[in-house]
């Protein structure tokens, strides 16, 4: 049986002009559960994860964690970008984050998560000098000092190498061990397959498919995918069916 | 977690950050002293008019080249989106606003200070113990000026006209500052005796003890959706 949901998205609007990004989307997330989100750009996949993060605010539907509890404190998010000063060091920006959120020992405690992360030895380097690689690492680092109960991430994978991208997966791999609850939005198919417990495609605003890992075989999930797509994607009414619609 | 500890938290990241790539405190600080020379050179350096005009030089110079500060305080934010890390954070929007005005005031008085003695030596005033009042009028007047300067600049810190909508919005409302710290600095500079000067004092502290309660209450509306 699944617990309490930690994350209930009820009918969630947000439009940006006459754009919709999200129509009425409903999504419940669960504690210890990794959700993969994919879909094609432009599918509100970002969108969803800000309102989510209470970034944006929806124009209509709530979002509702834990029940009402407070939610900023207590997740962990990951955008696009690192959300880090470059003119600070790593372990300066772990530092500045860890007494933000009021953790005990900050100097222990950023240390430990830069210890975590590989980043011991270029803790004291500034992170406008990092790679791309390290300075994801380092945005990782940020999102699960404070211990977040739900984890939000958006596209992690963006521009890493294959080692970059391995590291990120070895890390999440462990958040899953632990038990964590993860919402991880990515084009990646191959990583977001090896580690989610949930498949969700998403494709005009709307969730369009959501089932448990195990019943998307790794061979399957590419027809899924385009067969949804394909058949959720939104059409322009024909020149003939507004003709005749017209003329009654 | 107190305000406090926050604010300092905040004000000391933005201030860590300046002194270790002190371009804005360099770039601002030429600008003020440009100002004091172009001003040398276009009016008669003895003249009546010339010393009757310097206390509103003055402060041309040491507002002026804030908003190249104003303007960077939330560039930094903007640039890696840090500004939805301290957010997501459970720091009270108020604090945060103090932080950054913090950062902002100390940042202006630094400047102000070295302003003010290459002003003292360009105008050939000489050094005596008024010129503290003058440095406590400074630290009045760049208070109100940073108060409303943060709120502004986080409001237009994503629009791309940033540069020219800073200074459009933030002159207007900063008026009242203006016209008594002048008035203060002339006071302190040219007149014998100082009758009127606690009496602009008093408008600059009712001005900053509004404007910061005005930017505390919101800016959280200010850095929201």
């Amino acid at each position: 049986m699944k617990s309490a949901p930690i994350l209930q998205l009820k009918g969630l609007t947000k439009r940006f002009g006459r754009v919709a990004a999200l129509r009425r989307l409903d999504l419940e997330i669960h504690a210890g559960e990794f959700v993969a989100l994919f879909g094609p750009n432009g599918a509100g996949k970002s969108t969803l994860l800000k309102v989510a993060a209470t970034l944006l605010g929806p124009d209509e539907g709530k979002s509702v964690f834990q029940g009402g509890a407070p939610m900023r404190s207590a997740i962990g998010y990951v955008s696009h970008q690192s959300l880090l000063y470059g003119n600070l060091s790593g372990l300066e920006n772990l530092l500045f984050y860890a007494r933000l959120y009021g953790l005990p020992d900050p100097p222990a405690q950023a240390r430990s998560m830069l210890d975590r992360m590989g980043l011991k030895q270029a803790g004291g380097q500034l992170v406008r000098g990092y790679s791309r690689g390290m300075k994801q690492r380092l945005t990782l680092a940020r999102a699960l000092l404070h211990d977040p109960v739900l984890l939000l991430l958006d596209e992690p994978y963006t521009g890493l190498d294959q080692h970059g991208g391995r590291l990120l997966t070895e890390t999440l791999s462990l958040l899953k061990s632990q038990g964590r609850t993860v919402f991880l939005v990515t084009h990646n198919a191959r990583e977001g397959l090896q580690l989610c417990s949930r498949v969700l495609i998403q494709n005009a605003g709307r969730i369009v498919f959501d089932a448990p890992r195990e019943e998307v075989s790794d061979d399957d999930f590419e027809s899924i995918y385009f067969q949804k797509i394909e058949e959720t994607r939104p059409r322009r009414k024909s020149r003939g069916k507004r003709a005749a619609r017209a003329g009654g | 977690m107190s305000i406090l500890k926050s604010l300092w938290i905040l004000a000391a990241k933005d201030l860590r950050i300046e002194y270790r790539s002190r371009e804005a405190f360099q770039t601002t600080l030429f600008f003020a002293v440009l100002i004091l020379i172009i001003f040398q050179f276009a009016f008669d350096p003895g003249s009546k008019a010339t010393l009757e005009a310097s206390p509103g030089i003055l402060w041309v110079a040491l507002l002026f080249p804030g908003m190249i500060r104003l303007n960077q305080s939330f560039q930094m934010e903007i640039e890696e989106d840090s500004l939805h890390g301290i957010v997501l954070s459970p720091v009270d929007r108020g604090a945060f606003f103090l932080g950054k005005f913090l950062a902002n005031w100390v940042f202006l008085a630094l400047v102000g200070l070295a302003s003010t003695v290459a002003f003292v030596v360009f105008y050939n005033f000489a050094p005596s113990a008024r010129l503290w009042w003058l440095l406590v009028v400074e630290l009045m007047g760049l208070a109100g000026f940073s108060a409303v300067g943060t709120v502004l600049a986080a409001m237009v810190a994503k629009s791309s006209s940033r540069e020219v909508l800073l200074p459009i919005l933030i002159f207007p409302i900063v008026i009242p500052v203006i016209v008594a710290a002048v008035n203060a600095s002339q006071e302190i500079l040219l007149r014998d005796d100082l009758n009127t000067l606690g009496t602009w004092m008093q408008v600059l502290g009712v001005f900053d003890v509004v404007y910061l309660a005005a930017g505390f209450v919101v800016f959280e509306y200010v850095v929201g959706d």
